[in-house]
């Protein structure tokens, strides 16, 4: 027999005191290990986002930026358009090798009496503006054809083939056009899923706005002389505002720092309820032993032995509770990554919670740290019987 | 084996002393097998405990073969205890989740020493307990029970065994199976001690020691 199993057989004498106390724990450490996994997978998810782009800057209307940041990153719809002649300074820059405007709209689809979100885009620069997408059927080769996120295409059971219809009184007289479905992108769990994506010269047409877009993606040809160009463009056209990926990154990684604290401080606060249960399982347990316990130290257990027997019972518990939690987390990552998304301003596509071993390991660690965080305080209780008072003869 | 001069034990209880042991000495030889008597609160625990090393008296001297245990740090007390000392309860004080087996070998685990599971089984072959080995405590008799607290103190084969109403939840029957235990294995040479209110009992050791009011008469 060893320490270790003796702890083991003692809890085992309350199993449902035990199985309770280690409930608690498994659940605190199963949320710490999830957020720290969403969390890890979603910054990691971004840059691999960000870095599949081909786009080095936005040109947008001077505003503010983490209006910019959505825009860039998942479409939204702002009231200010660019100036028409941006288009053709951008065009002309020896540096740049793609300019590629974005129109951000919505629009009234009669048929389904609702209004849709439209992405407005450049239908060849699709592989540099969503470098991420899975498109299931083609890309739309015509001013009349669309494709459509996961979402809009699961919600009103649209098929590839199918045409839908929008009117737009934008531009004061009504217009409408009918688009075919060209294609339907995989499901990017991401705010993607839920636009309608048309060719940009067919939305300027409905808008009557010509040469309208509410931001321009640049592709520099050499990427060393990004800066540069940067500060001649914003010298040269006034009313824009350049904001490059790694400012849309920041910015992102803004948004999301306060989700992530707040989550945190969840999972620490279920963590320390959990602590306190397991404190208060193991003095229940050493008050019910007190006889035993001075019966140990009688027959030969130092102060030290009792000690070891008691912090060993509490780390046992939190140590099985850490394991059972991480089991429980990658059982149910699916469902947490689901939920958590719903809290988060932007979620990049792709699954994000993967399995990481070492996190797996930090976490059951730091659950037996717990246990002798929890059991420090009970196992000097347990040392200082002493066997006179627990032996009464 | 066992020296005791001037011992006294004062209790204090709030504004109250109270005088456990006032001036006892006495001299246990080694294989002897000495039984205290008493009337209840004559001070007969309290003597034992000091006798077992589990509590200092409050005044006077005790070596226990040969070794000085006025004075001793806790850490020399538990030693002593481990090396030399047997002790068996009223109450039997077994643990109720582990086996026969396992409660005899508990006291190995604060030894840190290992013993053969055969020599284990020998010493509960001695007790009587050869075919209830993998039994809880629950499932024993108290005869039994008192049996595997016999074979808990000698798995460290101790010098002398300090037994404190060993027979005191047990029928006539029981009782004194108990007795011819422990007797048989004062005649292997373990010194025992026995605190008993059983006259019959007490009378069939080698010396009787009474107490009243922490004196030896
Ligand atoms: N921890 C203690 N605090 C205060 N007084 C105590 C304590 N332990 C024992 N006493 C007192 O010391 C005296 C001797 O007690 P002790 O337990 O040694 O008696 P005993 O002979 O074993 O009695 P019994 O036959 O009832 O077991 C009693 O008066 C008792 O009340
Ligand atoms: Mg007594």
């Amino acid at each position: 027999m060893t320490f270790v199993s003796l702890a083991f057989k003692n809890l085992l004498r309350h199993k449902t005191r035990s199985l309770l106390t280690l409930a608690g724990i498994a659940a605190s450490i199963a949320v710490l290990f999830s957020i720290i996994s969403f969390n890890r997978g979603f910054e990691k998810g971004l840059s691999r986002e960000l870095e599949r782009t081909g786009i080095h800057f936005m040109v947008v209307p001077a505003g503010c930026p983490h209006e910019v940041a959505a825009l860039v990153l998942h479409g939204a719809v702002t009231p200010q358009f660019l100036d028409l002649h941006i288009m053709d300074k951008l065009k002309n820059n020896d540096n740049i090798s793609i300019a590629s405007p974005i129109l951000v709209t919505q629009m009234p689809n009669p048929e389904r009496h609702r209004i849709d979100l439209i992405y407005g885009m450049d239908m060849s620069h699709i592989m540099a503006l969503k470098p991420f997408w899975e498109i299931k059927g083609s890309i739309p080769s015509g001013n009349n054809e669309i494709i459509i996120g996961y979402e809009v295409a699961k919600h009103d059971n649209i098929k590839i083939g199918d045409i839908i219809s929008y009117s737009s009184t934008g531009g004061g007289t009504a217009v409408s056009k009918s688009f075919k479905v060209a294609g339907i992108i995989n499901r990017t769990g991401g705010q993607d899923d839920a636009f309608i994506y048309m060719p940009i010269k067919a939305v300027q047409e409905m808008l009557q706005k010509p040469e309208g877009a509410t931001a321009v993606g640049v592709k520099v040809s050499d990427v060393m002389r990004m800066t540069e160009v940067v500060d001649e463009l914003s010298q040269s056209i006034p009313g824009i505002q350049i904001v490059t990926m790694g400012q849309v990154m920041d910015s992102i990684a803004n948004l999301a720092r306060s989700a992530k604290v707040l989550s945190l401080s969840v999972a620490v606060i279920a963590i320390l309820i959990s602590a306190v249960s397991v404190m208060n399982s193991i003095l229940m347990a050493i008050f019910e032993r007190t006889q035993e316990i001075g019966m140990m130290r009688a027959i030969g257990a130092s102060r030290f032995d009792t000690f070891r027997i008691i912090i060993k019972e509490t780390i046992v518990l939190t140590a099985s509770g850490g394991i059972a939690g991480i089991i429980i987390a990658n059982i149910g990552a699916t469902a947490i990554e689901g939920f958590v998304k719903g809290f988060m301003p932007y979620v990049p596509s792709g699954k994000l919670i993967t399995f990481e071993p070492s996190l797996a390991i930090a976490c059951i660690m730091f659950s037996i740290v717990l246990g002798v965080l929890a059991g420090v305080y009970p196992a000097w209780k347990a040392s200082k019987i002493t066997p006179i008072e627990a032996i009464k003869g | 084996m066992i020296e005791l001069k001037g011992i006294e034990k004062i209790y204090i209880r709030g504004a109250e002393h109270v005088r456990a042991l006032n001036g006892i000495d006495l001299s246990i030889g080694q294989g002897e097998f000495v039984s205290i008597t008493g009337h209840s609160g004559s001070g007969k625990t309290t003597l034992l405990h000091i006798l077992g090393c589990l509590d200092k008296p409050t005044k006077g001297a005790m070596s226990l073969s040969g070794i000085t245990i006025n004075g001793m740090p806790e850490s020399g007390l538990v030693k002593i205890r481990r090396q030399k000392i047997g002790f068996v309860f009223q109450q039997f004080y077994l643990i109720p989740g582990l086996s026969v087996l396992e409660n005899v070998a508990l006291p190995l685990l604060f030894g840190r020493t290992k013993k053969a599971t055969d020599e284990i089984k020998s010493l509960l072959k001695l007790v009587g307990l050869q075919d209830k080995i993998d039994r809880k405590p629950s499932e024993l008799s108290g005869g039994e029970m008192q049996r595997v607290a016999i074979a808990r103190a000698l798995i460290n084969n101790p010098e002398v065994i300090l037994a404190d109403e060993p027979t005191g939840n047990l029928d006539t029957e029981n009782s004194e199976n108990i007795f011819l235990l422990l007797k048989s294995l004062n005649s292997r040479g373990i010194t025992i001690i026995m605190v008993t209110h059983n006259t019959d009992l007490a009378g069939r050791a080698d010396r009787i020691i009474r107490l009243k009011d922490g004196k030896i008469q």
